[in-house]
């Protein structure tokens, strides 16, 4: 396992940031989702050892997050959210600085800078001063200095926030390639929930300090609930009213599309059942697609 | 711009353990100081004195040679006479004192101000290095030129006395100079780079911890020489910066201070001082490392 966390308790004063974390996550590409404050970049602060948890235990690569950290550092690519490039400098002088603060030897650290800032795409912008980059420009460099010195396990943070469509999906990419090829296991944290469902198989969803569910996306959506889009004639009113009696969340769309989130204990059986009690014909009968936002919106309670 | 114009390659060396973890951190902040504008003048600039000493130390080994410039006046030629007297003059000089300030002001204000508004703490602090290592590494930047122009020139006055005089009088007559010079250099060095970085870390804004370093310096001797001038006690010139390294430097050479306190008064202001530093730049590192 690369990362297991056994009930994880830190707080911010009287604020419980992480109220105990039970987490165990493997190979892949895995995002990390939750509202805001629920507890995502307290999590990855403890485990790249910025903060010390006030309970509990957890291994990062093996190593103990309380007394190695040292050791998950080295090993560890943090690519954070906000801007934090050191003015004046240029891409390779910084991407090198950064490979040399994590244990390479300076002229290695400046030849494995080259490489990979051409492998980010800066490759024709390595010598130019960072005040000059754009958004995208600087995501990317970014990501560099993370993996300059060859992370096995690297952290990125809100990796696509303040980028065009274009600049997005190429960061996107970057990140799907070096998920699926490079033997680098990547925790993406971020809001942007098609990004996560797009380069990530598994995710682990926290809510208020907790995790509320993790594992592999597909098979998720699939336990968490099953949603079946449904046409009717008849009194819906009754119908809805039935259906919410059983567990089910039901929206209407405009087009007068009933959607009907079943619960996770809940046979579709019991959709007919409802609709033969209060009379209402069942038109059409389709099982939907789930997306990961859905799954999210049930999971952690918002619509 | 085309992305992964190159694919990825796993590096194959090793990490290295360095026995000075923070020496890239030094270095790079000496090599970015040189970038600043007007630094270069103000580096330059800052040996001047040295230079002056220096010559000053050919032309006591050459009177003889240089008698025409002080045809005339009595007693003038005393302040050649390269002594203990000399080299407070030039440890404890204002101007010295002045430009060491000043490079501190250009070069120094910004070692942690830059790093707190560009948010790069948090790089530094998710690679293998502690907050010792940061902390040194930009006591060091600061460090380096400021021993440039102390430990460096007070050092070369020596070797300068010893090869133009052709023996080791001054060691024998003084054998406290050496420990002298490099004690005051270590102090008055590592006074002004703790002072220089507290005032960075007080700020995200590099001009105002640079009018920081240069207020805080100059309003302490004034407020000296006000209350001097009003009480006329001694005892005030504890306020000032300047004045309480100048005791220090006279006691270190053995000159007589040029107040009547202890010195060892004004050496726990400074210490004091330094300490209050190291507090509140762990305390500041800490601060912006757990809370965004």
């Amino acid at each position: 396992m690369n990362i297991e966390l056994k009930d994880l308790r830190f707080s911010y004063g009287p604020v419980v940031a992480l109220a105990g974390v039970d987490l165990s996550l493997g190979e892949g590409a895995c995002g990390l989702l939750g509202p805001n404050g629920a507890g995502k970049s307290t999590l990855l602060r403890i485990l790249l050892g910025f903060l010390r948890p006030d309970r509990g235990e957890g291994r990062v690569l093996g190593f103990d997050i309380r007394h190695e950290q040292a050791r998950i550092r080295r090993l560890v690519g943090y690519m954070p959210e906000d801007d934090c490039l050191i003015p004046g400098m240029d891409a390779v002088t910084f991407t090198a600085y950064f490979g040399e603060l994590s244990g390479m030897p300076r002229q290695e650290a400046m030849k494995r800078a080259h490489d990979v800032l051409f492998y980010v795409g800066l490759g024709e912008a390595r010598y130019r001063s960072l005040e000059t980059y754009s958004a995208g420009m600087k995501q990317r460099l970014k990501m560099a200095q993370a993996l300059v010195h060859d992370p096995k396990l690297l952290f990125l943070d809100e990796p696509t926030s303040n980028l065009d469509p274009q600049g997005r999906t190429e960061v996107l990419e970057l990140i799907k390639d070096i998920s699926s090829k490079k033997d680098i296991q990547v925790l993406v944290s971020s809001h942007i929930l098609t990004d996560i469902e797009y380069t990530c198989s598994r995710v682990v969803i926290l809510n208020q300090g907790k995790v509320a569910a993790q594992g592999d996306i597909d098979a998720l959506k699939e336990i968490r609930f099953s949603l079946y889009e449904i046409t009717t004639k008849g009194d819906n009113a009754k119908f809805l009213k039935a259906l919410a009696g059983r567990g089910c969340k039901v929206e209407e769309t405009e087009d007068g599309i009933l959607k009907v989130y079943l619960p996770a204990d809940m046979d579709r059986r019991g959709i007919f059942e409802a609709a033969v009690r209060e009379s209402v014909q069942i038109r059409t009968f389709i099982r939907s697609r789930t997306s990961l936002e859905d799954l999210f919106a049930r999971t952690v309670g918002v619509d | 711009m085309p992305i992964a114009e190159q694919g990825y390659t796993h590096w194959t060396g090793h990490f290295v353990d360095r026995r000075l973890p923070w020496w890239p951190i030094s270095r790079l902040g000496i090599k970015m100081a040189f970038k600043r504008k007007f630094f270069k003048f103000a580096f330059a600039l800052s040996f001047l004195p040295a230079l002056i000493f220096a010559v000053g130390i050919y032309i006591s080994e050459r009177l003889e040679d240089f008698q025409f410039m002080f045809k005339g006046r009595k007693g003038s030629m005393s302040f050649l006479e390269v002594n203990p007297l000399y080299f407070k003059s030039y440890f404890g000089g204002d101007f010295l004192l002045f430009m060491m300030v000043m490079m501190m002001v250009l070069g120094g204000a910004g070692l942690i101000a830059d790093d707190l508004r560009s948010n790069s703490l948090q790089l530094y602090f998710s690679r293998p290095i502690r907050k010792g290592d940061y902390l040194l590494g930009k006591l060091a930047t600061a460090g380096f030129f400021l021993l440039l122009f102390t430990l460096l020139p007070g050092l070369l006055f020596i070797l300068l006395k010893i090869i133009f005089a052709g023996s080791f009088k001054l060691l024998t007559a003084y054998p406290w100079i050496l420990p002298a010079v490099v004690l005051d250099s270590l102090l008055v060095s590592v006074f002004f780079a703790a002072y220089t970085l507290l005032v960075s870390s007080l700020s995200k804004n590099r001009r105002y911890a640079a009018i920081l370093i240069f207020l805080i310096y100059f309003f302490s001797d004034i407020f000296f020489s006000i209350f001097y001038g009003i009480f006329h006690n001694p005892y005030f010139c504890l306020l000032s910066i300047k004045a309480d390294l100048q005791q220090v430097t006279a006691a270190l050479f053995r000159v007589k201070p040029a107040f009547e306190v202890p010195w060892i008064y004004s050496l726990l202001v400074l210490a004091g001082l330094v300490l209050a530093c190291g507090v509140v730049l762990v305390r500041k590192t800490r601060g912006v490392e757990v809370i965004k």
